[in-house]
């Protein structure tokens, strides 16, 4: 874990706790220059051959001051592709991506149609697509296919939907009879099912260190001010109904944090397994954040006040990669199949 | 031999091991025992895990069959034992935790070579800590003890009540706190003693809990008599023992019992096929949030262990811990009642076991318990929130 510790003191130091929401295309450069997007690439393929839980120390880092970088569909994508040995010029996208070049992708699941007379052509809209102005293709799953589709091409359209937390970007994507060029194919067959798991589970993990990041850093912004805010003669962090609250928040996000890492180090936990630490670690987020607005009072309701920005980001949290009650679902279903009479 | 291998030929042992000898039928046994029975098959399956050299393995090496064993082993052992879901020993658990640790920690070679070993022959320890006006606020306790020469013996002389203490009617010996001094802060003035529970003067009341066990008593002390010799550490010093003997609790037993907790899920599963609510997509969500929380409460209990063991622990550590399973185990209990239903209402015979005795509204009724024991849900938000958190201390402008 030596590892993991100095990806959290180098992202610190890279993105301090105090400027919440930095530049976007400044903190895209300093991610690049960090060597971020090698972490999660095998050796030989340049990269710096870590564990998930790598990737999930500079999301966490990041979470933590609400990052608007693209790193998150960034490190999905390139390890998607890092894996997917279908690929005509597989090598040439790694490096180009690791350079700095984006491929997105849909954070929700698309509804897609599509028809092979001899080509392939796709219709249909993908939702959610994050940082899709950056990108130059995002990768389509559908059925037994994946492919690389170019945002600037035939019968692709972008529409920004505009959110409530400014510091992600989401995008309808829509494709009307797109036609799929050969050589940007995936992966095909049994093949993007494997595919499919590993975006999924690296998704799930990544959006739940996003939440504890954030929840860390909320849940430190508020007993900051709880201790320097005076009412009635005291600090308000004086008075045990305040302190006690304090307390179980922190509970809450310790234990969370400790299924993340645990998790993230388990080489057997299926997508299901991520999902549900993903309903949780949001589900926590969403928590601290709630109790965070409420324990700073009228200054928390001001959009000059900067806490007001996690809660809109766990909320965004709680729906991106499918909801709390999706993932606690299958969660149930997969313990009740581990517990089959 | 790598250490994977090695883990998972301990695993086929201990596995191995329980099938042959672990209890099977102890859930329906247990609900048809009086609390004189239900001591003597406690007693009965503590020697067989003597026997096994599976009954200490986290003490330390050469002091029993099986200790020494390090902490991945440990926790096989403990998965092992929530997989074949053994009864929990209650009756032994102060003696080869609290009462081990504290040796250990603190006793003298001579205390160390009398008791441990004894602690394996079935000597039973229980712990008198609390007092009526002294829970949570340990530090407060007024049980009195005088230093005396009796029959040209060094004695103390201890006078006073103490009150929730597990199992006091089957112990031997009991960890004493008392008090010997009011100078200083009150933590200064306590004395740790080794009591025998047969001593002149000891009297054991077991109270009835709101489920009908009796898994506590109140004892009332009057001129017991106590060798000075049976006193762990300095006078006036006892208050750093006593927290020796409860941070053992903290570590390894809950461990324990968050993995014992995650395999029980299996008893909500049998109750969801039940009641075929297979498909309920609101229980399956309940179920699912459970089993996350549960293995929650196991990764926290996992990364304070490791803490523990690479020297790392922060003050506050504990507190998450506890608070932490303590609410999953609520949360347990009250998923099992819910889904039990009307038959979780009636009455049962007495249910000893915690966890995992299968008594849906029991379980949720002694998860209280985990709340209020060992330092109230409420302490240990205050330790979390002064210590972890650095929030000021109120005010000591209070008076009477």
């Amino acid at each position: 874990m030596i590892e993991r510790a100095e990806l959290h003191d180098a992202a610190q130091k890279a993105f301090p706790a105090d400027q919440l929401r930095p530049d976007r295309k400044a903190s895209w450069d300093l991610i690049a220059e960090m060597g971020w997007l090698l972490l999660p690439l095998p050796e030989d393929a340049g990269g710096l051959g870590l564990g998930r839980d790598a990737a999930a120390a500079i999301h966490f880092e990041l979470g933590k001051v609400l990052s608007t970088a693209p790193l998150l569909t960034a490190l999905l994508t390139v390890q998607a592709l890092a894996a997917a040995d279908d690929l005509p010029d597989q090598a040439g996208w790694i490096e180009r991506l690791t350079a700095g070049e984006l491929v997105t992708v849909n954070l929700l699941p698309a509804d897609l149609e599509l028809t092979d007379s001899g080509s392939i052509r796709l219709s249909g809209t993908l939702p959610c697509t994050l940082d899709a102005d950056l990108a130059s293709h995002t990768l389509v799953v559908t059925g037994d296919l994946a492919v690389l589709v170019p945002l600037d091409g035939e019968g692709v359209a972008l529409a920004e939907r505009r959110l409530w937390d400014e510091s992600r970007r989401l995008f309808d994507v829509t494709l009307t009879n797109h036609t799929v060029a050969p050589e940007l194919v995936v992966a095909r067959g049994a093949k993007v099912q494997t595919l499919v798991a590993h975006l999924e589970s690296n998704l799930q993990l990544a959006l739940a260190a996003d939440s504890l990041g954030g929840a860390t850093a909320a849940l430190d912004m508020t007993v900051e001010y709880l201790k320097t805010r005076k009412q009635f003669d005291r600090p308000l962090a004086m008075f045990q109904s305040l302190k006690h609250r304090c307390a179980d928040l922190k509970v809450q996000v310790s234990a969370a944090e400790a299924l993340l890492w645990k998790r993230a180090a388990d080489e057997n936990a299926s997508s299901v397994d991520f999902g549900a630490l993903k309903a949780r670690a949001s589900d926590v987020y969403r928590i601290v954040a709630e109790e965070a607005i409420q324990l700073h009072g009228g200054i928390g309701l001001t959009e000059e006040h900067p806490i007001n920005l996690f809660m809109k980001r766990a909320m965004l949290n709680l729906q991106l990669g499918g909801s709390l009650d999706t993932w606690r679902e299958l969660a149930g279903r997969q313990a009740l199949e581990q517990y089959a009479a | 031999m790598s250490e994977d291998t090695h883990l998972e030929a301990l695993r086929g042992e201990v596995r191995a091991w329980l099938d042959a000898n672990a209890p099977k039928t102890w859930r329906e046994d247990y609900k048809a025992m009086n609390h004189a029975e239900f001591a003597d098959a406690q007693r009965t399956w503590f020697r067989t895990l003597v026997e096994g050299g599976y009954a200490a393995p986290h003490w330390p090496a050469g002091l029993a069959l099986g200790s020494g064993r390090s902490l991945a082993e440990q926790k096989v052992i403990y998965e092992e034992m929530a997989r074949a879901d053994t009864p929990r020993l209650l009756l032994s658990f102060v003696s080869t935790y609290h009462a081990a640790s504290t040796f250990l920690e603190c006793g003298t070679e001579e205390q160390k070579a009398r008791y441990l070993p004894a602690i394996l022959q079935g000597e039973t320890w229980c712990q008198g800590f609390s007092e009526p006006n002294a829970g949570s606020d340990l530090a407060s306790l007024k049980c009195k003890a005088e230093r005396q020469t009796r029959d040209g013996r060094e004695v103390y002389v201890v006078n006073g009540q103490k009150v929730w203490s597990t199992m006091a009617q089957y112990a031997d010996k009991c960890l004493l706190l008392v008090r010997t001094s009011s100078e200083g802060v009150k933590q200064a003035g306590i004395t740790f003693l080794l009591m025998d529970m047969k001593a002149k003067g000891v009297t054991v009341r077991p109270i009835e809990q709101i489920q009908g066990d009796e898994e506590f008593c109140e004892m009332f002390l009057d001129e017991v008599e106590i060798p000075v010799t049976d006193r762990v550490g300095a006078e006036n010093a006892g208050w750093a023992v006593s927290q020796a003997t409860l941070s053992s609790e903290r570590g390894l037993t809950l461990m324990e019992l968050t993995y014992k907790m995650r395999g029980a899920l299996a008893r909500i599963a049998e109750l969801i096929r039940k009641n075929g609510l297979e498909e309920d997509r609101g229980v399956l969500r309940d179920y699912g949030q459970l089993v996350t929380r549960c293995d929650e409460a196991c990764a926290i209990a996992d990364q304070f262990l490791q803490n523990r063991i690479d020297g790392i622990e922060r003050v506050g550590d504990a507190s998450v811990v506890k608070n932490t399973y303590s609410r999953v185990l609520r949360e347990y209990s009250l998923l099992g009642t819910r889904l039990g239903g009307i038959d979780e209402q009636y009455r049962a015979p007495i249910v000893y076991g915690d966890l995992t005795t299968g008594n849906w509204m029991a379980d949720f009724m002694n998860s209280y318990a985990w709340t209020i024991a060992g330092g109230s849900e409420e302490v240990q938000r205050n330790i979390l929130s002064e210590r972890m958190l650095e929030m000021p201390r109120e005010p000591k402008n209070w008076v009477l």
